[in-house]
């Protein structure tokens, strides 16, 4: 007799495993979004899909043109708008390049022909110097060329995406 | 540079190549209303002034914590804690110490601190999204940069 009261769940216990089951489920859906939401800007920090309009691709020369345009940038915690800037123009082949102004050595900004020597970029900062198509130029500071955006071109109009290394020189 | 941990880490790297320490002197208050508003602005400007000379010259420029002082104190004993801090900092060694300041009371301690004391007209208060405002502050950066660059000429 007292065996088979053993197997059977008491209705104390009956409560005590509804009532924590029930709990910890109530629990969870309330903490759960909290943490989601907590985390979520670590999980999707790096936003690499945007490309942003920048101009007409007829209006593209062979000097470089100083062109802005803001993305929105996520930074760990912080979401915000940052504005990025591009030297755009065609090499000699034809092709679209779209350089960032950054200078490769500590991050100055560069200029076009403001140095000494025509047809080149410059920067201000330790006369850090890059050849016409932002490739930087063997005994000044810079270790790489300018980074380059990634681009695509759709009906006409020019959009960029992100800057990455070139490696080489 | 800026005073953040990324940045430092480069800088201690890079110290041969960043020889140049920018400083803005804020002042503040709380006593009249009118003060608080407009040195809050000129804090705004500031500031804003100073970011982006950093971004220009990130490489060879290191934007310092704003020295913040109290609108009431005297400047006597101000420029002796000022003093102090410049020759903190050009121990790294920094060999351009640049302070910039809207308060016209720095002028008359320019020659005594050993540092290059640049004092800018305040500009009046208003919107700072207009875009007349951002033009005039934009073009003084512009200013600002070629300052810098001409003092970083006069020793080449």
């Amino acid at each position: 007799m007292s065996e088979k009261k053993n197997n059977q769940v008491s209705r104390r216990q009956f409560l005590n495993y509804t009532l924590t089951g029930v709990g910890g489920f109530m629990g969870a859906a309330m903490i759960a979004p909290m943490v989601g939401m907590a985390v979520d800007p670590l999980l999707k920090a790096d936003s690499s899909g945007d490309f942003i309009y920048v101009m007409d691709v007829d209006e593209i020369t062979e000097e470089p043109q100083r062109k802005s345009f803001s993305i929105e940038q996520q930074d760990g915690w912080y979401e915000s708008e940052a504005e990025r800037t591009a030297w755009i123009f065609r090499d000699e082949n034809g092709d679209i390049l779209a350089l960032s102004p950054i200078c490769t050595h500590l991050g100055c900004v560069v200029d076009w022909e403001t140095g000494n020597q025509d047809n080149e970029f410059f920067c201000p900062c330790h006369n850090g110097r890059y050849d016409s198509k932002g490739v930087n130029i063997p005994g000044t500071p810079p270790t790489e060329p300018l980074h380059a955006y990634e681009y695509r071109v759709e009906d006409g109009r020019l959009y960029l995406g992100r800057a990455n290394p070139r490696g080489g020189a | 540079m800026k005073w953040i941990y990324q940045d430092v880490q480069n800088y201690t790297h890079a110290k041969e190549y960043i020889d140049t320490a920018i400083m803005p002197l804020i002042p503040y208050s709380f006593e009249e209303d009118d003060d608080m508003r407009k040195l809050a602005f000129q804090n705004e400007v500031m500031v804003i002034f100073m970011t982006q000379i950093e971004k220009q010259l990130k490489g060879r420029v290191f934007l310092l914590p704003v020295y913040n002082y109290l609108k009431q104190n005297t400047l006597d004993m101000e420029s002796n804690r000022l003093q102090e801090t410049i020759d903190h900092i050009q121990k790294q060694p920094f060999e351009h110490v640049f302070l910039f300041t809207f308060d016209k009371k720095w002028r008359k301690y320019g020659t005594s601190l050993n540092a290059e004391l640049i004092w800018l007209p305040a500009p009046k208060e208003g919107d700072l999204n207009q875009v007349d405002k951002q033009q005039l502050v934009q073009s003084q950066i512009g200013d600002i940069e070629e300052l810098i660059k001409e003092q970083w000429n006069e020793e080449s």
